[in-house]
């Protein structure tokens, strides 16, 4: 009963969390900034709303929004958050929860290119490729954890007794991993430096560009469905920062929330003081983060073990 | 806990893949900066070292200073005295350097394998960490075209011997003696460079590593 | 083994009935495919004791007083029969209304013919269980697929590429010949059963050298030159019964040599699993280069290959190392993805042909929006896409997950194993979401957006019994993915035949595959509610349409339109050492700029090395003996008396 009441606040207040950083954004660049509840508003105003379907498109450009919000829900539903075990687990789901986010993705780029759009192609073709590239990054920090505890889930990492985290031995490595985690989280989620959610050039986007011709519902099931990817990758490194094991899973979800936010405001800092980076080196950067992991990973063959 | 010797390994580690896939020649420099930091700082975190006299402090306090700001103030100096186009230029592409420094890291823990070399207990990090350091020295000499990345490439190669020697050794600073002297030399090729950099520039505007091949008849 | 003989029988009948009948052209076919159709299930009855039992079935008999033809059907020649008996009836249903060109009856009647002849001869392949019977019927299928290949003979790259399947098919060929006879001058039978008792380094020896000449059938990397010039050439039911499930007889050989050899060392292993990562790459690297929609779905089979024989090899360090877990797992994926691969394949290859035969085009930059006029052929192609891209909730996600469970086992290995281990993992990652990019570039080309030329406009779907195949296979596809226990229990059953593994416990097995159930049921409930809170909040609110938003610009054309060249540009630039890539640009040279053009071609370096480096010394070597060749009968007459004599003279 605990997960479904801990997995329902993480989706209620997923959307809560972007607010801050706009907010944090704000705040650096001396301005007052949207209100804090922005991103409800949105969706609310979006949920609201009718939609203007493109006559180029077919079916398969309403079946976009619907899987990509499917496959972030199923995500949230496989993670521990704070000390309470998830919903579902089983040995092996992590391989499952990173291709599912793989099908949302997919159908994602073909109700893109549903439009015809040649803008919408351009950010297709670039959104598959470089979240290839952080898909390797992903993969070795699953050879690295199982290499530190041997399991193949979540739960096992964070909630099980060999469990993963900063503090414990071996921590030195897990570094490499959350600074690592943290660039694949601004690459997928379509932050800065890889890409800008605020800007008016269309040619400069990679996944806002993609969803340009969605409107009313579709568009809000997208938004939600990034804020469930943006919560889940915060998440994930906010479980690697901090080990659980206060006996009061009150405290225990207050520092969660605690290192979340943190998190959040750290990815504001980022895009306030970060330029955008040239296309050319994006690749780079993702490959800086897959470096750091495989690195961590081969660390693991020789004495750091 | 957090082990500060396998930390501060783990960033010399780290400052290697980093040069080799830095674009920018200040950014390399600060990077060496801090690999010769923490390389001068791991004799001392070191289990078996023991206590240290007041001659080590001292002597530990020197390597730091030479290591982590002397030479690269000169090289900061020479940089911007020279007024080098900022770029590093690879003959090797970045991605590949990047890449390349993993698999030096594969083969550097392979090496250290086979060598069933008998250290004490926890220097075979410090082994790789060298080799690791030296062949990627020796890599940043072979794919970039500039002077000033071969004297950085040189200066890496230097950080890796010193790091052997400290993983081979057990007991005191009297035994980086050579490794000092090796520095010293080191110090005065920067110094030299930077001038002669300086005089370079001045006769040919430029300094990269392929314009001397046209000397070649 | 009599009800496996009398399906193959029935096959045959099929076969003959289409050469004697082809006169009456629809009656042909009707007879034809119920026939093949009836021996299909028959041989499906016929495999089931043994899969499921273990049984083994022998049958022999001999041949020319001397030789022993002998055959036997164990569980893993009664998986690899899965495929053929479900996808050839399958390819024959569809070549109904696809082979329908009434003015070329004979030509199609022999097709049929060598149709069926392929069938049999790969189901004798799966069986044969001496070193004669095996290259004889080996012989046979490489043979009837050629003349398959040659259907169109009259065109020129028809017999360019039928040409170069020729060659390769038997220099491979050669050197299984090399292997068996080396085999046999250790072992001194004919029988495969003797083949354990030959020394190591012999083994070793045979292993590599039979490993080319499957590797050649199979598509591996540098071998798989055939396959982008056969299949685009033949016709799309032949392509999909030769990508689906004559490939594939390359990777039964490669398993069953090593079951037969009983070896245990752990270069296999590293060899095997190397060239799966090299093969799955560079595979579906140059699949994304490849604008011919037949040439870009060649280049999967050898990118499915490659993962095919990651599988197999994770599952041989498994072997070499005591593994157990990881070689089952290893092993499992391996073969599981050959029934996978050979459905999703053969459906994407009919949907190939339907849009082929349709639009009459190739290159893909050239259709779109498709998926309005050609509803079936679309869904089915998406199925199939989503699966080959090996996402959840279907078929190809199962085997590469046992692949990766397989794998991740792996990793408590030490030392090089661990390094391979970490190499398979990473290269499964980069291989799916490559596969995902390249499913998506044909998706998105061929089917969606607005048409890019007048002939693709309006292509309507094709006729029932086209449609019925790719249906079921697409069916079949979701059944697999949303019902994976008792498949993934059946490739364990085919695991059986390997004496050197000891297969984990059933129950693990179970475990395993009820999650992944779970897993792609779960996916299934939230996408449905998706669905449902979607068709909610749309309730009462007005929905418009009007054209897609151009940024602005108000004279959009079709034109416009990203195409899959741009789509797979940056990806392929990314791997260009591995890959060639030629661009013509003519460029712009005056102020009222004119036609311009700007062509980039990817090139296969494997190809180009070929070419430099082996054919064309070959060739600057054979002219030089040119003289032999004079013209003259009463010469060549004496050439072979003179040969016959020296042979006299040394034997």
């Amino acid at each position: 009963m605990e997960s479904f009441i801990t997995f329902a606040i993480a989706a209620l207040t997923a959307p809560l969390f972007p607010g801050i950083i706009l907010k944090v954004k704000a705040f650096l660049a001396g301005k007052k900034g949207p209100p804090l509840f922005i991103k409800y508003f949105t969706v609310l105003k979006l949920l609201r709303k009718g939609s203007v379907y493109s006559t180029s498109t077919s079916f398969i450009f309403k079946l976009g929004p619907v899987v990509s919000f499917a496959t972030a829900l199923i995500c949230l539903l496989f993670f521990p958050f704070a000390d309470r075990a998830p919903i579902f687990s089983f040995h092996g789901d992590i391989i499952v929860i990173f291709y599912i986010m793989g099908i949302g993705r997919f159908f994602t780029v073909i109700a893109a290119l549903d439009t015809g759009s040649p803008f919408e192609g351009m950010g297709a073709a670039r959104e598959v490729f470089f979240s290839t590239l952080a898909e390797v990054t992903i993969f070795t920090t699953l050879i690295l954890f199982y290499r530190l505890t041997g399991s193949l889930s979540f739960s096992e990492y964070f909630i099980g007794d060999n469990q993963i985290c900063l503090l414990n031995a071996s921590g030195a490595l897990l570094l490499f991993v959350i600074v690592a985690l943290f660039m694949v989280l601004l690459t997928e989620n379509s932050r800065v430096p890889v890409d800008d959610p605020a800007t008016h050039l269309e040619l400069t986007m990679i996944h806002e560009v993609m969803i340009l011709d969605h409107s009313g519902p579709d568009l809000a099931l997208i938004e939600l469905a990034s804020f469930y990817k943006l919560f889940f990758y915060s998440a994930f490194i906010t479980q690697i920062i901090y080990p659980f094991t206060h006996t009061s899973s009150a405290i225990n979800g207050l520092i969660f929330y605690g290192i979340l936010f943190g998190i959040y405001v750290s990815i504001g800092i980022t895009e306030s003081i970060m330029a955008r980076c040239k296309m050319n080196l994006i690749p780079q950067f993702i490959l800086t983060s897959f470096a750091l992991v495989f690195f961590a990973a081969i660390l693991t063959m020789g004495v750091l073990q | 806990m957090i082990n500060i010797t396998e930390s501060i390994l783990v960033i010399t580690l780290l400052s290697v893949l980093l040069s080799l896939g830095s674009t920018r020649l200040m950014a390399l420099v600060q990077i060496m900066a801090l690999q010769g930091i923490m390389v001068s700082l791991t004799p001392l975190f070191l289990r078996s070292h023991g206590s240290l006299g007041s001659g080590a402090i001292i002597f530990f306090q020197i390597m730091i200073l030479i290591k982590g700001l002397l030479i690269p103030g000169l090289l900061y100096m020479a940089v911007k005295r020279v007024a080098i186009k900022r770029e590093i230029e690879p003959f090797i592409g970045y991605h590949a350097s990047i890449l390349a420094g993993l698999a030096i890291l594969i083969f550097s823990i392979f090496i250290t394998n086979n060598l069933r070399l008998s250290l004490p207990e926890g220097h075979d990090m410090v082994l790789i960490t060298a080799i690791t350091t030296m062949a990627a020295g020796f890599f940043l000499m072979m794919a970039r075209s500039k002077a000033i990345t071969q004297i950085i490439g040189y200066l890496m190669l230097e950080n890796g011997i010193y790091l052997i020697g400290t993983a081979l050794t057990k007991h005191s600073h009297t035994l980086y003696v050579v490794e000092f002297g090796v520095l010293l030399d080191l110090l005065v090729g920067v110094m030299i460079m930077g001038i002669i950099l300086h005089n370079i520039h001045n006769a040919f505007d430029d300094v990269d590593t392929t314009s001397p091949r046209r000397l070649k008849d | 083994m009599d009800t496996f003989l009398l399906s193959l029988i029935v096959l045959l009948a099929g076969g003959l009935f289409a050469l004697l009948a082809f006169r009456q052209f629809n009656l042909m076919k009707a007879g034809y495919i119920a026939l093949s159709i009836a021996g299909s299930i028959i041989g499906l009855s016929a495999i089931r004791a043994p899969l499921q039992q273990g049984i083994t079935s022998t049958f022999s008999t001999t041949w020319l007083h001397i030789f022993s033809l002998s055959f036997s059907l164990d569980s893993l020649s009664a998986f690899f029969l899965i495929p053929i008996f479900t996808i050839c009836p399958l390819a024959t249903l569809y070549s109904f209304h696809y082979m329908d060109n009434t003015n070329k009856k004979s030509r199609v009647a022999a097709n049929f013919f060598f149709l069926t002849l392929l069938t049999i001869s790969m189901a004798l392949v799966a069986t044969a269980d001496n070193i004669i019977s095996f290259i004889l019927v080996w012989e046979v299928m490489s043979l009837s697929s050629f003349f398959l290949v040659m259907h169109e003979y009259h065109k020129k790259d028809t017999r360019k590429a039928g040409y170069i399947y020729f060659i390769f098919t038997h220099v491979g060929a050669m050197f299984i010949f090399a292997a068996f006879s080396l085999a046999y001058s250790y072992t001194e039978s004919f029988d495969f059963v003797s083949f354990a008792t030959m020394p190591d380094n012999i083994k070793i020896i045979v292993f590599f050298l039979a490993l080319v000449g499957f590797g050649s059938k199979a598509g591996i990397f540098p071998l798989h030159i055939w396959l982008p010039h056969a299949h685009p050439a033949a016709p799309s039911n032949v392509s999909a019964v030769m990508s689906g499930v004559m490939i594939k007889m390359g990777i039964y050989g490669i398993i069953r040599l090593y079951a037969r050899l009983e070896a245990t060392d752990l270069v296999y292993g590293e060899v095997i699993l190397t060239l799966g990562i090299v093969s799955g790459i560079l595979g579906v690297v140059y699949a994304l280069g490849k604008h011919d929609l037949k040439k870009l779905l060649a280049y999967h089979s050898v990118e499915n290959i490659g993962i095919i024989l990651i599988g197999t090899g994770i599952g041989m360090i498994g072997i070499a190392t005591d593994n157990m877990v990881m070689a089952s797992f290893g092993f499992a994926g391996g073969l599981l993805h050959v029934l996978n691969h050979s459905i999703f394949k053969s459906l994407l290859f009919l949907g190939a042909g339907a849009v082929l035969q349709k639009t009459k085009i190739r290159h893909i930059d050239k259709l779109g929006g498709l998926i309005k006029s050609m509803p079936t052929t679309g869904k089915t192609f998406l199925i199939g896409s989503v699966s080959i891209s090996g996402l959840p909730p279907f078929n190809g996600f199962v085997s590469e997950f046992l692949i990766y469970y397989g794998a991740f086992h792996g990793l408590s290995l030490g030392g090089s194993s661990f390094i391979f281990t970490i190499f398979a993992i990473l290269s499964l990652a980069i291989i799916g979401g490559l596969a995902a990019a390249c499913f998506s570039k044909v998706i998105g080309v061929v089917f969606l957006g607005e048409p890019r030329t007048k002939k693709a406009m309006n292509a309507p779907d094709p006729e029932f019994t086209m449609t019925l195949p790719m249906i079921i296979l697409a069916t079949a596809c979701i059944v697999i993915g949303i019902f994976p226990q008792f498949f993934i229990m059946t490739a364990f059953q085919g695991l059986q035949s390997i004496s050197t593994l000891h297969a984990v416990t059933t129950n693990e097995i179970i475990t395993v595959a009820d999650n992944l159930a779970f897993a792609a049921r779960l996916l299934l409930v939230a996408f449905f509610l998706s669905l449902l809170l979607r068709k909610i909040f749309y309730l009462k609110k007005t929905v418009t349409s009007g054209p897609t938003w151009g940024c602005g610009f108000t004279q959009p054309s079709v034109k416009m339109q990203y195409t899959g060249t741009s789509y797979a540009m940056s990806i392929i630039d990314f791997f260009r050492p591995f890959v060639d890539i030629r661009t013509t640009y003519s460029g712009i040279n005056r102020i009222f700029p004119g036609r311009t053009t700007y062509k980039t071609q990817v090139d296969d370096i494997a190809e180009k090395a070929l070419m430099e480096r082996i054919v064309s010394p070959i060739l600057y070597l054979l002219a030089k003996l040119r003289w032999i060749q004079h013209g003259h009968i009463q010469l060549y007459i004496g050439y072979i008396i003179a040969t016959i004599i020296v042979l006299l003279l040394f034997i």
